[in-house]
């Protein structure tokens, strides 16, 4: 199996299949950390589109060396995102509201996927944003230390105080939720 | 021994990630076992919960189709390098305009100014369009054209949705965004808007007009521009809003992208001369 680099070489050359490879590695991870972000799974998917064909529009400026390929892809879906956000007025907990979950048909297990995600994400707003950013990136997008410390321009041991700290916190969230 | 745990902690975090169950990580590490485990669980609790979230199938499936149609558009036309003679460039696009017109005759470039991405002479016209901005020579003439190459993206897409050929839309879209880039830098900065593919490189030395009165005339410049966005604007956002309604499911998604792109980039472009966002 080819190295992720030698994939990105032949992407950055214009190989349609390298490309879609990248493509496939990728695409999950990042609509899902778009899609807990914002919360509505059109706009999830309209970004999540525009984040691929920005990654294409850009790849031939992209270097290994200076940031791994996932930290790169995850800079511009968290700018995006941003974007995004920032012009959004609509108040989150209408959108906390709409959050769905996409894996079941079952009505009823769908219903309580959305339940446990939604108390998940009202949990997490509880963090510092920064906490709630590495937790988005370590645990739902499942990048390793040293790219979720690329992608936030961290050093590795801020990240994994962070990461530390932060399931420390939400930890004595559900601890307190479960006493009351 | 905070950071020695943050290190255990996050070496755990990382072999479940690559599935392996938590209890085998903490065998490693039996002196912290009862202080990791109920973390370790937080931590799989939410990468679980979060794994239950996909998107359809069917739209991973058109987003890909639509880049490979793109990637297929870059092959035909491999990225323009940026050079310290890009003078040479613009002289060589005015030859070749030369070529065209005397080897293709008048008649084809003027059949080309209406053909659509998918046809023989669209190549004729881009070729065209970049003569046209090579002689455009202020900033602003040329923030002028791009605006109106801008709209004939617009129109292009509008079309090619009409016609149900959606792999084409995310491409024209990013022509379109380009040449809406091309006028904010314009504005914004004052200096040199130079072809399509090339950096804007600043004006070094300035004109003893520009010495003797500066900002009057490009500020007289300006205002016309304004006012050329502000009628080009609606027609281009209206022209796609229109094609939406009437487009099949499968070209809405790549229109919607288009619709979305297109608004952000005319309103950056006019907040560059107007404070106001564009009407909804």
């Amino acid at each position: 199996m080819p190295s992720e680099e030698s994939v990105v070489r032949r992407a950055i050359e214009a190989d349609s299949q390298a490309f879609a490879q990248l493509y496939d590695e990728h695409f999950d991870k990042i609509y899902r950390y778009i899609y807990l972000k914002v919360g509505d799974r059109g706009e999830a998917e309209d970004l999540t589109q525009q984040v691929f064909l920005k990654a294409l529009e850009a790849i031939g400026r992209y270097k290994w060396r200076s940031i791994p390929f996932s930290a790169w892809l995850f800079r511009i879906a968290r700018n995006q995102v941003i974007d995004y956000l920032r012009k959004r007025t609509r108040q989150m907990t209408m959108v906390l509201d709409e959050r769905i979950v996409s894996d079941g048909t079952d009505p009823v297990v769908v219903t309580e996927r959305r339940l446990e995600v939604q108390e998940l994400l009202a949990n997490l707003e509880k963090l510092s944003p920064a906490q709630r950013e590495v937790i988005y990136l370590r645990f739902i997008a499942e990048l390793p230390i040293a790219e979720v410390a690329k992608t936030l321009g961290k050093s590795e041991g801020a990240v994994k105080a962070l990461q530390y700290n932060a399931v420390v916190a939400l930890r004595k969230i559900f601890f307190r939720e479960e006493n009351e | 021994m905070s950071k020695k745990l943050e290190d255990i902690f996050g070496k755990c975090v990382s072999r479940m990630l690559q599935g392996e169950s938590i209890e085998s990580c903490l065998k490693d590490y039996p002196e912290e076992a009862d202080g990791l485990k109920p973390l370790l669980q937080v931590a799989f609790t939410i990468n679980k919960e979060a794994s239950s979230l996909l998107s359809a199938p069917e739209f991973k499936a058109r987003v890909l189709s639509q880049l490979q149609s793109a990637v297929s558009a870059k092959q035909r036309r491999p990225e323009k390098k940026v050079n310290f003679f890009g003078w040479q460039r613009r002289w060589a696009l005015a030859l070749t305009a030369v070529l065209v017109v005397l080897l293709t005759g008048a008649g084809t470039v003027a059949a080309a100014s209406d053909s659509l991405p998918d046809e023989t002479l669209y190549p004729v016209k881009l070729a065209t369009e970049r003569v046209r901005l090579t002689f455009a020579l202020s900033d602003v003439s040329k923030a002028k054209l791009h605006t109106r190459l801008a709209e004939r993206r617009a129109m292009e897409i509008a079309e090619m949705a009409r016609q149900g050929k959606s792999d084409a839309i995310p491409e024209l879209t990013q022509r379109l965004v380009k040449h809406l880039e091309k006028v904010s830098y314009a504005v914004e900065s004052g200096e040199q808007v130079v072809d399509e593919g090339q950096l804007a490189v600043p004006k070094v030395v300035p004109s003893p007009a520009e010495v003797a009165a500066p900002g009057v005339k490009r500020g007289k410049g300006v205002r016309e521009l304004k006012e050329l966005l502000g009628e080009s604007a609606p027609r281009s956002l209206t022209a796609l809003e229109n094609a939406y309604e009437q487009a099949s499911q499968a070209t809405k998604a790549a229109l919607k992208y288009a619709i979305r792109e297109s608004r952000r980039s005319y309103e950056k472009a006019m907040q560059e001369t107007a404070p106001e966002p564009l009407e909804p």
